[in-house]
């Protein structure tokens, strides 16, 4: 509602200057990646921000609303773009919404470190004549640098107010915000309008009178000046948009004289013309000492980057976080896991018991709601720990190096540098490593790296393998898993070579990609992201998460009454399709419902199994704890969650460990099963099984994160449709040419 | 003699920038203009891409889009 008050009055106060002061003010941030944006709107909109995304897009959207001396005020950032050209995502979200939903005033976040390249923006978006103010931002380091920077003349030249500030201390936020509502409540005070040379000047007024001369409407739509640039710039984006007849001919009688002389093209010129403007000002304003002292970045680039160092150093680094990430979070999993299906569970019973509800509706509420509660939550820990880390590369610039050192790798299947650690990450868990690709700016490596990663074998696939190879390899159990990860790897490859050559054929996107500065990013900020991204997956995907839990419940438990699991709607399923997979040697009902209940998570598969293989033994009458029990259990296991913790990340106890001792603990109890699968499957067909379970499908979860991510079910759909026809014909392939050969 | 031709450590100032469409654009706006003077500072470990400083900051990029940027070497 605030929002139509401010248009409503935005056309009626514009004359009347400050005595109608507005009630609602609309602030865009925009500036470079790495000048210290982010930051900065952390820093002012605090917990308030809410981070979705751009319509229609995977660009990240943040927003914030709150009051400010007595006005609304709404903060938009803008994504961070070095330039308004129509070629990238970011550019055009930034100019769309600058040019079609015009704030009240714009916020310049401009790296006082950078001042040229930053400018450059700058005098783009002076271009618009939208009230405009200046963060010299990143002020404490230039100083530090000993650079002097004349502010005053600055404001001077480009006719706004500029306020150096450290967004990491939240030095002069207060005075930006003061002087941005200020700017707002005076339209009439616009930047001043920067001259582009006579020569380009002509060219564009004779574009003005012919185009905008002609076409009144336009100038309602647009800030004239920059149309006018953009049409003699041959912008395509604005030229389709406005679609006049004849345009292209009014544009080239302007500029044929111009394009002709200087033997170059509009969109050079207009290059050449802003960067002399921000060149000229950046000589005007900024004094720097001679000095070759080197600085502390190239000092740390000279090892991090290194010939021999650089890749050694990568992996280490990679291995630390991939490391911390799971070490962190493994106790806290385990202590969810056992929460839920312990106390909470038996809570819920007794609860439940008092309201006399019947067996069934026990179940539901137990096997299906907690259960599906718990799936949800085991998922936080390791999400939480995966952004903190990431956001902590992404901020301190390793990020960049990390692109950097591997690009050449990477590209050979079509990805980018940044691609490494959301695979990476994908052998910790699918999920996260999806949620990382954000990482990426362009839409094809996002996709692309996003498609991939379900073929990283992830924990949860390790149960299943670990129990087969128990019961058929055990001699060289170590050489059949580490063959399941490398033909994961291999297919990854494959797969990204042969998608780079149909599905993103054409596209060949850029690597044109800043180094910054390393800085240390600000506690804060670390800390705002990285709930954000979990609070984001907790409300989002947790819905669906729990949806699906209680779907299979009922898939389980269906029709009324069933007695058998083969009669389930689960075990029909099954039943369908058991005949597909019988060329693969695994075609009975059994092992094809266990792939279906495999949906939720790869792990459940050996789960189910145990269901529906091992006819249910009398319940132990064990001895049930007591309420107090239970809660003092609650509280000291999840002391013990952040002891363990902490053990992990000092003593480099590795993820894998656990996982394995853990696997080895619950195959003794599944001692009944493993005797069922020794006669159900040969070493052939478990194999085959084991090498579908590897490749079929995402799960459910890696599906709600694909949506979540690209806004679209579209690379969930395709995802799912290779990795089902991968996983059968390699597994056909197995187990065929094994039979072949003669083995069994 | 181009970009993707330098050492590191070699500076040149561009003389043409060959590239077309969005790839153009975007090194221009990056800062890589005909009369800019541009340092190779670094090759990565794998031989692609390269880091250059131009206009007082660094950048990477890789060789095939630096081929299309022709330089003459400053001594």
């Amino acid at each position: 509602m605030s929002v139509d008050v401010a248009e409503l009055n935005s056309e009626t106060s514009s004359g009347l200057g400050l005595g109608a002061a507005k009630r609602s003010v609309t602030v865009a941030v925009a500036g470079n990646p790495n000048s210290g944006k982010s930051t900065l709107i952390n820093a002012l909109a605090g917990t308030r921000l809410h981070v979705g995304n751009w319509p229609g897009v995977t660009v990240e959207k943040k927003e914030a609303l709150f009051s400010f001396d007595g006005k609304e005020v709404k903060l938009v950032d803008l994504p961070g773009t070095y330039s308004l050209s129509p070629y990238t995502q970011e550019e055009i979200i930034a100019r769309d919404y600058l040019v079609h939903e015009r704030p009240d005033v714009i916020i310049n976040v401009v790296d006082a470190t950078n001042l040229e390249r930053n400018l450059y923006l700058t005098v783009q978006l002076m271009e618009l004549g939208i009230p405009m103010v200046m963060a010299l931002n990143i002020y404490d380091e230039a100083e530090q640098k000993g650079y002097r920077i004349d502010v005053k003349a600055m404001e001077q030249m480009l006719g706004m107010t500029i306020i150096p500030t450290v967004a990491t201390k939240k030095v002069g936020l207060q005075d930006l915000l003061d002087a941005a509502l200020e700017a707002a409540a005076d339209p009439a005070r616009r930047p001043k309008e920067l001259r582009y040379g006579e020569d380009l000047e002509a060219a564009a007024a004779a574009v003005e009178k012919a185009v905008i001369g002609a076409h009144h409407g336009l100038v309602e739509r647009y800030p004239k000046r920059w149309l006018a640039f953009k049409i003699t710039e041959g912008d395509e984006r604005v030229l389709s948009e406005v679609n006049l007849g004849g345009i292209d001919a009014i544009v080239k009688h302007a500029t044929a004289h111009l394009a002709e002389v200087h033997e170059s093209d509009m969109e050079t010129l207009m290059a050449d013309a802003r960067y002399a403007q921000a060149a000229g000002l950046t000589r005007e304003v900024l004094r720097k000492p001679e000095s070759k002292k080197k600085e502390l970045t190239e000092k740390i680039d000279r090892i991090v980057l290194n010939r021999f160092l650089g890749i050694p150093i990568f992996l280490a680094a990679m291995w630390l976080m991939f490391k911390l990430t799971f070490d962190v979070s493994t106790p806290f999993v385990d202590w969810i896991d056992a929460m839920t299906a312990g106390p909470f569970k038996r809570w819920m019973e007794v609860l439940l018991g008092f309201v006399g509800a019947s067996d069934w509706m026990v179940s539901l509420a137990t096997d299906g709601v907690i259960a599906g509660v718990g799936f949800v939550l085991v998922f936080v820990p390791v999400i939480f720990a995966m952004m903190f880390f990431i956001t902590f590369l992404e901020g301190s610039g390793y990020m960049a190096r990390a692109a950097f050192v591997m690009d050449r790798a990477m590209h050979a299947m079509g990805l980018h540098g940044k691609s490494f650690i959301p695979m990476l990450l994908g052998f910790g868990c699918n999920v996260p490593a999806v949620y990382a690709t954000r990482t990426l700016e362009n839409q094809r490596d996002k996709a692309l790296t996003a498609l991939l990663i379900p073929l990283m074998s992830c924990g949860a696939r390790l149960p299943v393998y670990v129990v087969f190879i128990g019961v058929f390899f055990s001699a060289y159990a170590g050489t059949v898993l580490w063959s399941l990860y490398v033909m994961g790897i291999a297919l990854a490859v494959l797969m990204g070579i042969i998608f780079k050559r149909t599905l993103f054929k054409g596209d060949a996107p850029m690597f044109i990609m800043e180094l910054p500065p390393y800085r240390m990013p600000s506690f804060r900020s670390l800390m705002i992201h990285t709930w954000e991204k979990g609070k984001h997956f907790l409300i989002k995907a947790g819905t669906y998460i729990l949806a699906v839990s209680i779907l299979v419940w009922f898939l389980l438990n269906l029709p009324w009454g069933v007695e058998q699991r083969k009669d389930s709607y689960l075990g029909r399923m099954g039943q369908v399709i058991a005949p597909v997979l019988e060329p693969l040697g695994f075609g009975t009902w059994e092992a094809a419902s266990s792939l279906v209940s495999g949906l939720i998570a790869k792990e459940i598969v050996v789960g189910t199994m145990g269901e529906i293989y091992v006819p249910k033994a009398e319940e132990e009458k064990k001895n049930i704890p007591t309420f107090a029990e239970d809660a003092k259990e609650v509280g000291t296991s999840f002391i013990g969650a952040i002891r363990d913790s902490a053990v992990n990340v000092v003593s480099g106890i590795g993820i894998s460990s656990i996982t394995a001792q853990e696997s080895l603990n619950e195959q003794e109890e599944r001692s009944p099963l493993r005797e069922v699968i020794k006669d159900q499957f040969t070493p052939l067909s478990a194999y085959a099984f084991i090498t579908f379970v590897l490749l079929y499908m995402p799960c459910v979860v890696v599906a709600i994160a694909m949506k979540q991510e690209f806004g679209t079910w579209k690379w969930f759909g395709i995802a799912f449709a290779y990795q089902m026809v991968l996983a059968w014909v390699v597994a056909f392939g197995i187990y065929q040419g094994g039979r072949l050969l003669g083995l069994s | 003699m181009n970009l993707a031709m330098l050492k590191p450590g070699e500076k040149g100032t561009i003389t043409k920038m060959g590239a077309l469409g969005p790839l153009k654009r975007r090194l221009m706006d990056m800062g890589l203009l005909v009369g800019e003077e541009v340092q190779v500072e670094k090759i990565a470990p794998l031989g692609d891409p390269i880091e250059v400083t131009i206009k007082n900051y660094q950048l990477s990029l890789r060789k095939r889009e630096a081929e299309g940027i022709a330089v003459e070497v400053v001594k």
